[in-house]
C-alpha cells in the first residue's frame, strides 16, 4: 500500500470559532491505482490532501490527530526539511486553477527547471533538455520555443497541460489532482483527463483525483470515496458506487444529475437544504438535516464507515483494489429499491425530527438559512 | 487515439503580447500624461547632468555690482542678491534635487524592501514588531521626522538624503508587506510548495518579483515627493548648509524677502520644483496604469 491515512483530522481556527474541516477521515491508495474524492464545495476533500502534503494553511489549520503513513513514513511526523523534499518528487499536485497556479513573472523553463534541479542534482541544460522532453509529452507544439514564455501567453487547457508535466518531471509516486478540469472548458476537460491518465498509467502513478464533478470520475478512477462535512460518507469501487449507491447521499447526487438512459419524465430529485455549519462539533451524522432517512440514531451517534454487506466468514475489509470492500456510514441504510427509486418506500416512514438538544439544528424541509460552511 | 487528442491544437491568431513588461511598455507609450511626464524628466535628467555646459556662469560666483538685475538676454533669469546668475544656479540645482532625490528613494527602497521582506515572509512575531515600529514611523508626517533627523544629525547632503529616505522607508515597508501577504496565499505560492521549494527560494524567487512591481510605482511616485521635500527642508533652512550649494528650496527662502522687488527670483525655482516634481507625479500614475492592465481606462 502507497497511502495510508487513518483518523485524519484537521481543524481551522478562525475567529468565528473552530472549523471542523476533516473528521477523521481514513482512506487508502495502492500503488499505480486511480482514486477518486467526491463531495460538494467545503466538504473537505481538498483540506484532506493538504493536509496529506502539510500545506495547510498556518498557523490556522492543523492536524488535530491521525496518521498518513506513505511509502512507509508517518508524513505528519516527518521534519520539515525532509517533506519539503518529498514533495514534488514523491507526491505532486496539481491545481485547479491553471490561470493561477503558474507564476505570472517566471517563464515556463524557469518554472520548470527549477523543479526539476529542487530535487535532481542535474545541470541547468539537463533540466531544460528534461522540460523539453515533458512539455512534448503533454502535447504542447514547438517544445522549445514555448519554454521561453510566459504563462499568460498559454491558454487555460496549455497551462494545465504544463501543470501536468511540472507534476509528472520527477515521476511522483503519487499525484493529488485537486479539481483539475473544473476550470477548462468541456472539450478541453476531456483531453486533460486522458492526458492525465495516459501519463500516469505510463508512470504507474497513483493518482488521487479530487472533484465534485462524478462524471470525470467515472471514467478515470477505479475507487471512490465520497465525502460530506468532512467525513466519507461512502466507499467502493467504482462500478459498485454507480451500479449500487447506498448512502443516502451519494443515492440524492446521482439522483440529482440527469441521465442519458433515464426516462424523459422521470424527475431529477434535488437534495435539500445546506451543508452543516462545520463550526459545530458533529455529534451525529453530518447529513441528518437533510436526509429522508433519518431516524432517532442519526442525530446522536456519529456512524462508523462500515462493510454494507455482511463479510462471509474470514474475510477481511478490503479498502484497496478492484475488489475493495463497499463500506457506507449510515444508520438507517436505504434498500436496494430505495436507492434506486431515491426516496424512503415505507409510507408510514417519518424522518426523525432533531432532539430537544438540537432544535437550533432544523431539518432541511424546515429552513433552508443556515450559514454556509467554508 | 491518445496522439489524436493530444497534438490537436487550435491555433489562434498570435496576439501582440509578448512578455509582460513589453505590454506595459507599450501601454505606457500610448499614454499622453506618462510621456509629458517622461519628457519633464528627461529635461530635469539632462540638465542635471550637463549642468556645466548649460550654465553660462559659475553659480557660486557673483557680481555684487550686478545684483537682483531682471532677466535680460546676458541673465535669462535674471541675477539674485549677491549678483550670481539666477539661471545658472536653477541649472545646478537640478542636479543637488537629482541626487539628493534619487539617493534618498534609493535609500528608502533598500529600507524598506528589506524591512517589508522580513515582515512579510517570517510572518508571526518579526512581523508584528517590525510593522508596530512603521506604524509609529508612519504617524509622524514625513517632513517632520526629515526634520528631526536632519536638527539631529545636522546640516549637509548626506544628512537631508538619510532623513529623506528613512521618512519613505516605512511606506515602502507597509506596501511590499501587503503585497507579499496576499502574494503568500496565491495559487502559484502553494503550487510552488507543492513542488518542494524552500520558503526563502518562494520568497525571494516567487513573491518578490511579483510584489516589486507596486513599488516601482511608488519609488517613482516618492521621487516627487523627495524633490519637494529636499526644497521644503531648504527652504526651511535646512538645506545643505553650504551657501555656495545651489538648493532650490534654499533659492526660494533667500528671495522671499524680494518677492515684490524681484519676483523672478522666486518664480524660477518655483518653476524648476514644480516641473520636476509633475514630471515624476506624471510618470508614476502612467506606470501604475499600464503596469496594471485593470487599471487601464
Amino acid at each position: 500500500m502507497l497511502l495510508s491515512v487513518r483518523d485524519l483530522t484537521v481543524r481551522f481556527r478562525t475567529h468565528d470559532g473552530t472549523v471542523h474541516a476533516v473528521n477523521g477521515v481514513s482512506l487508502d491508495v495502492d500503488e499505480g491505482e486511480t482514486i477518486g474524492l467526491v463531495g460538494e464545495s467545503g466538504c473537505g476533500k481538498s483540506v484532506t490532501n493538504l493536509a496529506i502534503m502539510r500545506l495547510l494553511p498556518e498557523p490556522a489549520g492543523f492536524i488535530e490527530r491521525g496518521e498518513v503513513a506513505f511509502d512507509g513514513l508517518d508524513l505528519t511526523k516527518l521534519d520539515e526539511a525532509s517533506m519539503r523534499d518529498l514533495r514534488g518528487r514523491d507526491i505532486a499536485m496539481i491545481f485547479q486553477d491553471p490561470m493561477t497556479s503558474l507564476n505570472p513573472v517566471l517563464t515556463i523553463e524557469e518554472q520548470m527547471v527549477e523543479t526539476i534541479q529542487a530535487h535532481r542534482p542535474v545541470t541547468k541544460a539537463d533540466a531544460r533538455k528534461r522540460a523539453i522532453e515533458l512539455l512534448g509529452m503533454v502535447g504542447i507544439a514547438e517544445a522549445a520555443a514555448r519554454l521561453r514564455n510566459f504563462p499568460h501567453q498559454f491558454s487555460g487547457g496549455m497551462r494545465q497541460r504544463v501543470m501536468i508535466a511540472m507534476a509528472l518531471a520527477l515521476e511522483p509516486k503519487l499525484l493529488i489532482a485537486d479539481e483539475p478540469t473544473t476550470a477548462l472548458d468541456v472539450t478541453i476537460q476531456a483531453q486533460v483527463l486522458e492526458l492525465l491518465q495516459r501519463l500516469t498509467h505510463e508512470q504507474a502513478t497513483a493518482v488521487i483525483l479530487i472533484t465534485h464533478d462524478l462524471g470525470v470520475v467515472a471514467g478515470m478512477t477505479s475507487r471512490i470515496n465520497v465525502m460530506y462535512a468532512g467525513f466519507v460518507v461512502e466507499a467502493a469501487t467504482t462500478a459498485d458506487l454507480f451500479a449500487t449507491p447506498r448512502h443516502p447521499y451519494t443515492v440524492g447526487l446521482l439522483h440529482s444529475i440527469p441521465r442519458l438512459d433515464a426516462a424523459a419524465d422521470e424527475p431529477l430529485i434535488p437534495i435539500e437544504g445546506v451543508p452543516p455549519d462545520l463550526r459545530r462539533q458533529p455529534v451525529g451524522c453530518q447529513f441528518a438535516p437533510r436526509c429522508a432517512w433519518r431516524i432517532d440514531r442519526c442525530w446522536t451517534e456519529i456512524p462508523p464507515l462500515e462493510p454494507y454487506l455482511p463479510l462471509a466468514p474470514g474475510e477481511a475489509v478490503r479498502t484497496t483494489g478492484p475488489a475493495a470492500t463497499h463500506r457506507i456510514a449510515c444508520w438507517n441504510r436505504p434498500t436496494a429499491e430505495e436507492a434506486a427509486a431515491g426516496s424512503p418506500l415505507d409510507p408510514d416512514f417519518v424522518p426523525a425530527p432533531p432532539p430537544a438538544s438540537q432544535a437550533a439544528v432544523r431539518p432541511a424541509s424546515a429552513t433552508a438559512s443556515g450559514s454556509a460552511s467554508r | 487515439m491518445a496522439a489524436q487528442t493530444t497534438s490537436f491544437v487550435i491555433d489562434l491568431p498570435e496576439r501582440a503580447s509578448r512578455g509582460l513588461w513589453r505590454d506595459a511598455l507599450g501601454r505606457l507609450t500610448r499614454n499622453r500624461p506618462a510621456m509629458l511626464g517622461l519628457a519633464f524628466i528627461a529635461l530635469f535628467v539632462f540638465t542635471a547632468v550637463f549642468a556645466p555646459l548649460i550654465a553660462p556662469f559659475d553659480p557660486a560666483v557673483g557680481n555684487i555690482a550686478a545684483s537682483k538685475q531682471p532677466p535680460s538676454w546676458q541673465h535669462l533669469m535674471g541675477t539674485d542678491l549677491l549678483g550670481r546668475d539666477e539661471f545658472s544656479r536653477v541649472v545646478y540645482g537640478a542636479r543637488v534635487s537629482l541626487v539628493v532625490g534619487v539617493v534618498a528613494v534609493f535609500f528608502g527602497l533598500v529600507v524598506g524592501i528589506s524591512l517589508g521582506a522580513l515582515a512579510g515572509g517570517m510572518g508571526g512575531r518579526v512581523d508584528t514588531v517590525l510593522m508596530r515600529v512603521t506604524d509609529v514611523l508612519l504617524a509622524v508626517p514625513g517632513i517632520l521626522l526629515a526634520i528631526g533627523i536632519v536638527a539631529w544629525l545636522g546640516q549637509g547632503q548626506v544628512q537631508i538624503m538619510l532623513a529623506v529616505g528613512i521618512a519613505y522607508a516605512p511606506m515602502f515597508a507597509r506596501l511590499l508587506r501587503g503585497s507579499l501577504l496576499g502574494l503568500k496565499e496565491a495559487d502559484f505560492a502553494t503550487a510552488a510548495r507543492s513542488e518542494g521549494a524552500t520558503p526563502t527560494r518562494i520568497l525571494l524567487r516567487h513573491l518578490m518579483p511579483n510584489a516589486l512591481t507596486p513599488l516601482i510605482v511608488a519609488a517613482t511616485l516618492a521621487m516627487a515627493t523627495a524633490i519637494i521635500d529636499v526644497a521644503g527642508l531648504g527652504f526651511l533652512g535646512l538645506g545643505p548648509g553650504d551657501p555656495r550649494v545651489a538648493e532650490w528650496g534654499e533659492m526660494l527662502t533667500d528671495s522671499a524677502r524680494f518677492l515684490q522687488s524681484a519676483p523672478y527670483l522666486i518664480l524660477f525655482p518655483g518653476i524648476a520644483i514644480v516641473v520636476s516634481a509633475i514630471g515624476f507625479n506624471l510618470l508614476g500614475d502612467g506606470l501604475r496604469e499600464s503596469i496594471d492592465p485593470r487599471l487601464k481606462r
